[in-house]
């Protein structure tokens, strides 16, 4: 027997992967998953956002103008979309002024919290030591803590003004943004670059500030579009039980709980706004998982190792 | 060990293997022919990413269904495998085993040895009760060199070093009383000295059970030593094949001669060719 | 392992002493009077101040304090002022309703979570696991409140079939079950896919499975054997989560557990009532989570106590 050269100039083969194959995949199905959330996300979102944001250009009645003579108008009655509430106001144009509270909130508590949590999560990653050892007790501790009971009893202390709600769903949410910090910078620490940084002679926190934060903002910023969604449930549910922004503001929680007597006669005054929560949470969370996802299909995949 | 057998357990024809990824359609198998026959040492060697662990994962059809696209035929004792995913399954286990590359991730790291081996053994013979494949399991583990079989039985992966548990993977592929064996990589994770030792245990072996092998390897001081014939691979093609000595001795592709300078000593095969071999990526 | 718990226990009696001192503190601090929530509308200020003495409110905050503390090594959590009965008591009455609809809150949700997190990992990115996946996020992105007002309506009211509130019978338990189970589905059976993902792609598996063991013991016996330390630590934080309080289902279902007390309690500024709370509530969570370190070498037997933890 002996030995036998391949042809260099063997003709090309043609690929056997049908296009039936090729939507089957997995990498085809994973890409159209992430798109298909993506979408639908940013569709369930906007429908509620545009309206939110745009809630004093639409050509609705004022949010607060009682007519005891129109009291719980069922939707689509003169010219009310969403009906009227207990005291003949109408329905829609509250949820939509109510939500641009709701949403603000949400927004800036996330905004305070991702910033809290940045600082926390890459001081006690980088540095280690006693700094990792305070802040890991505190992310326990609050692990431990009755925290809505915490948070109603700030707002007690405080009083429901939004700043104060801000702050305390911003201290509920500030561990999981350290906690991810906190992993993202173990990992980066340990990066080439951080030590040539070292070398040049910058300081600790120069090199934590202008080289590692940077790098750890975008897979950290992930997981802001669901603590948004966290948020927005959270606001509701102190307005729910009474601790919400006070009027003149109509938070969506509120307006639920005080719909909640005539539930039985008016079914809308309850499940129109809870509507309205669940379509934009999901769809901020649709949004959220999409871009996960979409990072996940466009990073370089490993190829099944073929030695 | 010359000649195929006239009725080989595999016969490879014209096999292509394309992985839908994210970036694309990669060819990493492009239309290979081979076959293994009983008693048989068949080496496929080419560097990483040259497709030859594919090819042996292809074969057993042991990639992933929503990656992989198979094309050609791969028939093991007889049955084609690319045309029917469900003959792969009847196989596996059963006419073919296969040793995996890292013996360190290839148990389950919460359940004992015992209870892998044992799994292996029962499913080859499920009449078996617990305690009689216990018996045959520490037997097999005392075939492998396993010492104090019975007390190590209760052990779990992490308890041991990465030869002992190469052994152990042997042993529950031997369970499946298989005539092929696919060795993908066997020894690359592993020290050295214990490299040969495995190498002897396999080649040992062979020549009790007669039991045919798909060697996959990036060490031509490896393949000389076990092969009776050679497939030189790159990029999804075999550039060269031919009986071991030959390949080794007169190698006629520009390819294999540069696998060959990657190893360091061309003389006759003793412990210093493989314990100074360098691995060929970092050769290049 | 002693040495471990010793250590354990000794933090984890730090933080509930940490946590119950910070509620002391924030509860005085808090506007609001109890004597007057205690003697109602219609006591005069010689009223209030006689109360103030005799609850021990006149005293500087730093010697109520010391009281506190002094009173809480002999068991003594104070007398609720509303309830007029040791504080401890009425938290320990409330507790086991607490208990009750946590543990069938978590076991619903792990019965029905994990085989569908299994499923969907074995069916990952077909369009009936997207839409199974939709489904567990609009659960997780209703308000509870409302997915509980709803539920209500639909169950008790349109259809009463099933009590409306309260504990009168067994069929209570099952709204306030399913209000918290919608809202925990999504959380653990994601964490099950992404674990179950994990591990099928592990090479023990295509090992496994080119012995010929079966994809249905592949995927129960040996993926999710693997995958048990993230479960039933994620598991055990929600769990430990709930018996601190479900405290919004509770109010909505009037269930008589010590989220709808505390309520109350802040309501009438009862002191003594809000410690006792956050006192067994903390204690009850800081356990749970110490049984789940302890079951990890159980789980794994690569994990040895005190050096993973």
């Amino acid at each position: 027997m002996t030995t036998t050269v391949a042809d260099p100039a063997r003709p090309e083969r043609p690929s056997a992967v049908t296009t039936r194959q090729l939507a089957r995949s997995t990498a085809a199905r994973q890409r159209r998953s992430a798109r298909i959330k993506l979408w639908a996300g940013a569709v369930c979102t906007a429908l509620v956002a545009l309206p939110v944001a745009l809630a004093s250009l639409l050509p609705l009645p004022d949010p607060n103008a009682q007519d005891l003579s129109r009291r719980r108008l069922a939707p689509f009655t003169d010219g009310h979309l969403f009906g009227t509430d207990q005291l003949g106001r109408d329905l829609l144009s509250r949820l939509l002024h109510g939500g641009q509270v709701s949403l603000s909130v949400g927004i800036l508590a996330v905004i305070v919290s991702g910033l809290i949590g940045i600082a926390a999560g890459s001081t006690a990653g980088y540095f280690g030591g006693w700094v990792d050892a305070v802040v890991s007790r505190f992310l326990e501790a609050q692990l431990a803590l009755p925290l809505l009971m915490m948070l109603l009893l700030v707002v007690a202390l405080f009083g429901p003004s939004v700043t104060v709600i801000t702050c305390v769903i911003a201290v509920a949410q500030w561990p999981e943004v350290a906690r991810l910090t906190r992993s993202l910078v173990l990992v980066e620490r340990e990066k080439p670059y951080v030590a040539a940084a070292r070398l040049l002679g910058m300081r600790s926190w120069s090199v934590l500030a202008r080289h590692i934060v940077p790098n750890i903002v975008r897979p950290a910023s992930l997981v802001i579009l669901l603590l948004l969604a966290q948020a927005v449930l959270l606001e509701s549910a102190l307005s729910f039980l009474g601790a919400g922004p006070q009027r003149p503001f109509a938070t969506w929680g509120r307006i639920i709980s005080d719909g909640q007597d005539y539930i039985t006669t008016s079914w809308w005054l309850v499940t129109l706004p809870g509507l309205v929560i669940a379509l934009l949470v999901v769809g901020v969370n649709l949004l959220g998982d999409g871009l996960r996802d979409r990072v996940r299909t466009t990073k370089p995949t490993k190829l099944a190792k073929g030695a | 060990m010359t000649s195929p057998a006239r009725d080989p357990l595999l016969e490879v024809e014209d096999l292509q293997i394309e992985l839908v990824t994210h970036r694309g359609v990669v060819r990493a198998v492009d239309g290979v022919s081979f076959t293994v026959g009983r008693g048989e040492t068949v080496t496929l060697i080419g560097e990483s990413g040259s497709g030859k662990s594919t090819t042996a994962m292809g074969v057993l059809r042991l990639l992933p269904e929503g990656l992989a696209v198979l094309s050609g035929a791969a028939r093991i004792g007889g049955e084609d495998v690319v045309a029917d995913p469900d003959a792969a399954r009847r196989a596996r286990g059963r006419t073919v085993s296969l040793i995996p590359q890292d013996p360190m991730t290839a148990l389950s790291p919460v359940h004992t040895v015992g209870r892998q081996l044992g799994d292996a053994l029962r499913l080859r013979h499920p009449e078996l009760s617990r305690a009689e494949a216990r018996e045959r399991g520490t037997q097999l583990l005392d075939q492998v060199r396993i010492t104090k079989p019975e007390t190590r039985w209760k052990a779990y992966p992490h308890q041991f070093s990465g030869g002992m548990l190469q052994r152990i993977l042997i042993a529950i592929a031997l369970a499946a009383e298989p005539r092929l064996l696919v060795a993908d990589e066997p020894t690359s994770a592993l020290d050295a000295t214990v490299q040969a030792s495995i190498l002897d245990l396999l080649m040992d072996l062979q020549e009790r059970t007669g039991v045919g092998m798909l060697m996959i390897t990036h060490d031509l001081g490896v393949a000389r030593l076990v092969s009776d014939r050679i497939h030189v691979m790159k990029e999804g093609r075999f550039v060269e094949s031919g009986p071991a000595e030959q390949i080794v001795e007169r190698p006629a592709h520009a390819y294999t001669r540069k696998l060959l300078a990657a190893v360091p000593s061309l003389g006759p095969w003793d412990e210093d060719g493989l314990t100074d071999h360098t691995p060929l990526g970092a050769a290049r | 392992m002693s040495k471990y718990l010793a250590r354990r226990l000794g933090q984890s009696l730090l933080t509930v002493f940490l946590t119950i001192s910070t509620v002391f503190v924030l509860v005085r601090l808090a506007p609001g009077d109890p004597a007057s929530a205690y003697a109602g509308p219609t006591a005069t200020s010689d009223d209030l101040a006689r109360i103030r003495e005799q609850f021990g409110l006149d005293k500087p905050l730093i010697s109520q304090y010391g009281i506190f503390l002094r009173d809480l090594l002999t068991g003594d959590l104070g007398t609720s002022y509303s309830f007029h009965s040791s504080a401890l008591d009425v938290v320990l009455d409330r507790m086991p309703y607490t208990i009750t609809l946590s543990v069938a809150a978590i076991a619903v949700t792990v019965a029905v979570a994990v085989p569908l997190g299994v499923w969907m990992a074995r069916r990952a990115d077909t369009s009936r696991e997207l839409g199974a996946n939709v489904l567990t996020i609009a659960g997780q992105s209703m308000p509870d409140f409302w997915t509980g007002v709803m539920l209500l309506t639909v169950f008790a009211v349109l259809l009463p079939v099933l009590p409306a509130s309260g504990f009168t019978s067994w069929s209570g338990l099952i709204l306030p079950t399913v209000t918290i189970a919608v809202l925990q589905l999504a959380l653990i059976s994601r964490l099950v896919r992404r674990e179950m993902t994990t591990a099928l792609a592990s090479p023990y598996i295509t090992v496994a499975r080119s012995r010929g063991v079966s994809e249905r013991a592949l995927t129960w016996r040996y993926a999710l054997a693997n995958s048990a330390v993230p479960l039933v630590t994620a598991v055990g934080t929600r769990f430990a989560a709930l018996l601190n309080g479900v405290v919004v289902v509770e109010v909505v279902f009037g269930w008589p557990g010590v989220g709808s007390l505390v309520v109350r309690a802040l309501e009438t500024r009862d002191y003594p009532l809000i410690q006792a709370t956050v006192l067994v509530t903390a204690t009850l969570a800081i356990l749970v989570q110490l049984l789940v370190d302890l079951a990890y070498p159980l789980l794994d037997p690569r994990v040895r106590l005190g050096k993973a933890a």
